[in-house]
């Protein structure tokens, strides 16, 4: 029954936007913050572009799906739009798969589609952890697709590389300490 | 206090109330016991029960299943035979073509049979009992061994908490449901919380439920831990549409002990009130954040804690926070009726 619902992008606009998550996610790694990037793509406009915010707002929620939400509704805000109209019609592209928070949040402001890259294995609500995109649960909006698997390889490397550079016994760096809590 | 509160049958004057305190425990020990089928059989002499012990287990050991003991006491008591012993674990459905003989069970003669009677299928129970009334339910099946969790039987029995912390309790929840009602008035969903440092017994924040303003994400767990950020001097949002969210002013260096790396867990060793249980995103809100305890009032038939999911206790996240319910559970219950006119949520 949701067949008709199904949101649809073509492989091409996933990849040219993913490809802009992945060059994010580099800036962010050359700053020292936690490697993701995330865009909130909207009738082929970006309306909300997040970061992680955990370590300068010690709000440990603060994931760059949180605040890209935040930018959606500021967006909805300036441009006199229903939230609702435009969530419901806006495309998640993320490095790196939402956790079980950011998935439920996702569910409540009811996003179609979700594109992501590596599976977040600690905290993932894609399916690594939980399946918090498909599940059944009430007053929990609706549930989203998702497409997984877009260039990979490289937000996996780029967290690692963040976590060598997080490791104390590492060679120390320039790099204040911050944490990665996908 | 509201004026209906007061005239609660069951509020006593000294400020005890007829609420219950009960542990939200895992999913594994808020269960049901689980069965299993196995092969058991009658023995006959008393005296080859040591032997067959030693013979049975030598052919299949038990050792994935250490919590059962080979051997009961008959259950009834004009029984012919005076106890029981199991001999193998039975599949759960290939035991229709009928039930296997001794010698089956045994082909190749390493246990002397001598002392066995016919076997029959026995239930026992698959895991072992991880509370009192779990061991409690299991013996009533075959007799199994318990390594009682002494707290979690205290909790369960109501006795964890000393009058003088159910009082200080009630005092936070109060907090939470006052504030719950200042956000109604807001025309806020009527949920409320407040984080306070255990250690010290302060009240770090108090916020209440934001949804029904510009963030629909702004549930009261969401608002809480962010005015407690707001009071080590970081945050995400105003609150200054909603005067009823407050935080105190946390000297970062000499009040909080040092964040293991640095790293903002800033919830770490506190707890949270909140008059309903949370959401999934909530829930999980809590676990980034690392809350050490949650008390919450009434259950929510969308709650992720208690009424599904047990987000706090699952072996697969990589922090764990204690769980509680009840507290003033009847005020807490109450709250929903300030927005009985709107939908539920
Ligand atoms: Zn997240
Ligand atoms: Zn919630």
């Amino acid at each position: 029954m949701e067949a008709a619902k199904r949101w649809r992008v073509s492989a091409g606009e996933s990849e040219a936007w993913m490809d802009r998550a992945v060059h994010m996610a580099k800036d962010a790694l050359e700053n020292g913050e936690v490697p993701v990037g995330c865009l909130m793509v909207y009738n082929n406009e970006i309306v909300g572009k997040g970061r992680n915010e955990v370590n300068e707002t010690k709000n440990a929620t603060r994931h760059a799906e949180m605040v890209a939400i935040d930018q959606v509704l500021d967006w909805c805000q300036q441009h006199k739009k229903k939230p609702e109209e435009v969530f419901t019609h806006t495309v998640l592209y993320v490095t790196v798969e939402p956790c079980i928070m950011c998935a439920a949040a996702l569910r409540m402001m009811k996003i179609p589609l979700v594109v992501y890259g590596c599976q977040n294995e600690r905290f993932g609500g894609c399916g690594s952890v939980l399946n918090i995109s498909s599940a059944t649960l009430t007053d929990t909006g609706e549930p989203f697709q998702c497409i997984a698997g877009y260039r990979s390889e490289e937000a996996v490397e780029m967290l690692k590389t963040f976590y060598r550079q997080e490791n104390p016994n590492a060679p120390k760096s320039k790099v204040r300490k911050k944490e990665f809590s996908k | 206090m509201e004026p209906n509160s007061k005239r609660r049958k069951t509020a006593e004057p000294d400020g005890a109330s007829s609420w219950e305190v009960q542990p939200v425990l895992s999913e594994q020990e808020s269960q049901g016991i689980r069965l299993m089928p196995v092969y058991a059989a009658p023995v006959l002499d008393k005296k080859e029960t040591c032997r067959l012990v030693k013979e049975v287990s030598a052919v299949y050991p038990l050792s994935d299943y250490p919590h059962l003991k080979r051997i009961r006491a008959c259950l009834s008591v004009g029984s012919p035979h005076p106890l029981e012993i199991i001999l193998c674990l039975a599949s759960l459905n290939g035991e229709q073509a009928g039930l296997r003989s001794l010698t089956e069970l045994f082909p190749s003669g390493q246990v002397d049979l001598c002392g066995l009677g016919k076997p029959f299928l026995a239930q026992v129970p698959a895991c072992a009992p991880l509370t009192r009334p779990q061991y409690e339910e299991a013996v009533l099946h075959w007799p199994v061994s318990f390594h009682e969790n002494k707290r979690i039987t205290q909790a369960l029995k109501g006795c964890l908490f000393s009058p003088l912390e159910k009082a200080a309790m009630q005092n936070h929840m109060e907090l939470a449901i006052h504030t719950a009602q200042q956000g109604a008035r807001q025309g806020m969903e009527p949920v409320g919380a407040a984080v306070v440092d255990p250690a010290t017994g302060r009240v770090l924040a108090v916020g209440h439920d934001c949804r029904g303003g510009s963030n629909p994400l702004l549930h009261a767990a969401m608002v809480c831990i962010d005015l407690v950020a707001h009071s080590h001097g970081g945050g995400a949002y105003s609150y200054k549409d909603h005067p009823a969210c407050t935080f105190l002013h946390v000297d970062n260096n000499a009040q909080h002990p040092p964040l293991g790396d640095g790293l903002p867990y800033i919830c770490t060793g506190y707890d949270m009130y909140l008059t309903r249980e949370p959401c999934m995103m909530c829930a999980m809100a809590l676990v980034h954040s690392r809350i050490q305890r949650v008390f919450y009032g009434t259950p929510s038939p969308h709650g992720a804690l208690g009424t599904a999911h047990h987000i706090h206790s699952r072996r697969d996240l990589n922090h764990r926070y204690e769980v509680f319910r009840g507290i003033l559970e009847d005020q807490c219950k109450r709250l929903a009726r300030l927005s009985d006119h709107k939908e539920s949520g």
